[in-house]
């Protein structure tokens, strides 16, 4: 949803600069503002507007807090990678990518927020911390994960004029890169230690989540470039951009293999709560997205990876959305397939959706949730464009 | 003293599937409309209390279904303000409606099905006065609340309300760390089964099979 709006919002900026990024920040702060009433609506009638239920406790707030954390994780895994190891990197992209990272966790701690049913207790987290809750690792790691993108983009601004050494900047990078990783882990672990749900309890988790991380980040960096490079905000540089895109879609390949990997070891024993997800997949009710999941994934690498089609910013811009989507989806659908199938299926008073016996869906967001989420998206357009405009954020020249 | 693992037998041959238990603990907890703490599940047809396979071939037999205040519970470890916890001395596990957040955690860890739920509107009730045990904490909106194996009622040296109207007599209450205990007792006598007994949980209800 977020890309959606990055990318439809964005060429607003061309024709004079400092207008378009003026409206922009207007538009998606009005957004924004909408989606804070949702919220204060949410918050008086109740959780009950929303779809989420006894039996379906979770839903598109914590499926975009995963997302948005992956497109976090992976922006500053991007950004320091190549410091890391001394490798050629997208260096007149890097701040911009810190950045994006930076506004990417601030919409993910949001998520939560209107995702809690009792927001104004949010200090037991301090007060009555637990931490055996994989919860509490992963807000301890995206508060210090916050903290240490923002001391590393401000020591990149002052490398750049000169101040403070290459070295601990370096020492910073690898910091970086650990707790960047860390986080996204410590997200798939909310998931993949939990017994109750089959299809979430896989050692695989993290990987998938950090693969999707790199996908994700990669295209929401290659989004921002090309927009940029549009606007003139960063000068062509159809190298970087070939460069970018090629990783890219070898990012997305390694993203398919392990979500076959996983399908392949779910379905094989042909019986069982796994196995029904799958069939659930291949064709069921989570068919629909799973296979828009499968196409845009293919169709992104394929995109992505050939030289003449990234060649072209459009064809190129149009396989990073896609990737974009298609990690969303996976993200989602990991959420839904936890709730898809319950452990006891035997009848009683009712306490979850009837949909079980109609094998269909068991969650679709409401208009209410969706729309608080785009208010979130909106305030990530808005801070990403403020930043831009007021921080820093150009490559030296 | 060695600490109490508190818990319940319920024999499922004895089950009438009358759902007095899943009323008495309703009434008893003074349960906001829709919120069943404690419910009996039918293992047979399409549609509750329906029988399997066609007459004269029909099979019917019902389970109960609350919190099973496991002995390793997925719920405690994952509760990051641990709201829900464990009492220490005799194994009850608990959720306390100050502390919890409404994250919803517990609920997604739990593996078994709609034992723990949430309010997610104000509470409402069939009735406009509160009825049960003045004991029994206040329901508060966007707070998961779950069976505290009547908390109020064993504080008082009482059983369960459960236990206690079960026209049936199928209900037992006990501590499974006393060999002497009936609960233990008929363990030792009896086939018995635990449910979802893969998950490892250990939980503290078992059935008589």
């Amino acid at each position: 949803m977020s890309t959606e709006t990055a990318v439809k919002a964005a060429p607003a900026a061309k024709p004079a600069a400092s207008r378009g990024s003026g409206i922009l920040l207007a538009v998606t702060g009005i957004i924004t503002l909408a989606g804070i009433a949702l919220w204060a609506y949410q918050l008086t009638r109740g959780l009950i507007v929303t779809d989420m239920r006894n039996l379906t406790s979770w839903g598109l707030y914590i499926g975009t807090f995963t997302f948005f954390v992956g497109l976090s994780a992976g922006g500053l895994i991007i950004a320091s990678i190549p410091r890391v190891f001394g490798l050629a990197g997208f260096k007149s992209v890097s701040k911009i990518a810190v950045w994006s990272s930076i506004c990417c966790t601030v919409l993910a701690v949001a998520l939560v927020v209107v995702d809690l049913g009792h927001p104004e207790r949010i200090w037991h987290l301090v007060a009555y911390s637990n931490f055996t809750s994989p919860l509490m690792w992963d807000i301890i790691v995206i508060t210090v994960y916050l903290i240490v993108s923002v001391v590393y983009l401000r020591a990149t601004m002052r490398a750049e004029k000169g101040e403070g050494s290459e070295k601990a900047l370096k020492v910073l990078s690898v910091v970086a890169l650990s707790c960047a990783i860390l986080v996204h882990s410590v997200t798939a672990w909310i998931f993949g230690l939990q017994i109750g749900r089959a299809f979430w309890n896989t050692a695989l988790m993290a990987p998938v989540f950090i693969t999707s991380a790199l996908v994700s980040g990669l295209a929401l960096v290659l989004v921002i470039t090309l927009v940029l490079q549009k606007t003139g905000y960063l000068k062509r540089d159809q190298d970087m951009v070939t460069r970018m895109a090629g990783m890219l879609g070898v990012f997305v390949i390694v993203e398919l293999f392990l979500f076959f990997c996983e399908l392949l070891t779910a379905g094989y024993p042909a019986a069982g709560m796994e196995f029904e997800t799958v069939k659930a997949m291949l064709a069921g009710p989570l068919a629909p997205m799973f296979w828009t999941e499968i196409v845009s994934g293919v169709l992104a690498a394929a995109l992505l990876i050939g030289k003449k089609t990234a060649a072209v910013p459009a064809l190129a811009g149009a396989g990073a959305a896609l990737a974009l989507l298609g990690a969303f989806i996976q993200k989602y659908e990991m959420l839904v397939s936890g709730f898809q199938f319950p452990n006891l299926t035997y009848w009683s008073v009712p306490t979850g959706p009837a949909a079980w016996s109609a094998g269909a869906l068991v969650y679709l967001p409401t208009a209410t949730e969706a729309g608080i989420v785009l208010g979130i998206a909106a305030l990530g357009v808005f801070i990403l464009t403020l930043g831009l405009k007021k921080l820093a954020l150009k490559p030296a020249e | 003293m060695a600490n109490k693992r508190l818990g319940m037998v319920i024999d499922a041959k004895r089950c009438i599937g009358c759902h007095t238990c899943a009323m008495a603990c309703k009434v008893e907890n003074n349960l906001p409309d829709k919120n069943w703490w404690n419910r009996a599940l039918t293992i047979g047809g399409e549609e509750m209390d329906t029988p399997e396979g066609v007459w004269p071939n029909t099979t019917i037999a019902h389970v109960t279904l609350a919190c099973q205040h496991c002995e390793n519970p997925a719920c405690v470890k994952v509760c990051p303000v641990g709201a829900t916890y464990k009492r220490e001395e005799d194994g009850v596990v608990i959720q306390d409606y100050d502390k919890c957040i409404g994250c919803r955690y517990c609920m997604a860890a739990c593996p078994y099905t709609g034992v723990r739920v949430f309010n997610w509107e104000k509470p409402k009730y069939q009735v406009e006065f509160p009825v049960g045990d003045s004991n029994v904490p206040a329901h508060q909106k966007h707070t998961v609340e779950k069976c505290t194996l009547c908390a109020h009622r064993l504080a008082q040296g009482l059983q369960p309300a459960c236990v206690e109207v079960c026209p049936a007599r199928a209900r037992f209450f006990g501590d499974f760390n006393d060999p002497e205990s009936e609960v233990s007792q008929l363990l030792l006598k009896r086939g018995h089964f635990q449910l979802l007994p893969e998950k490892e949980t250990n939980p503290s209800v078992y059935f008589l099979s």
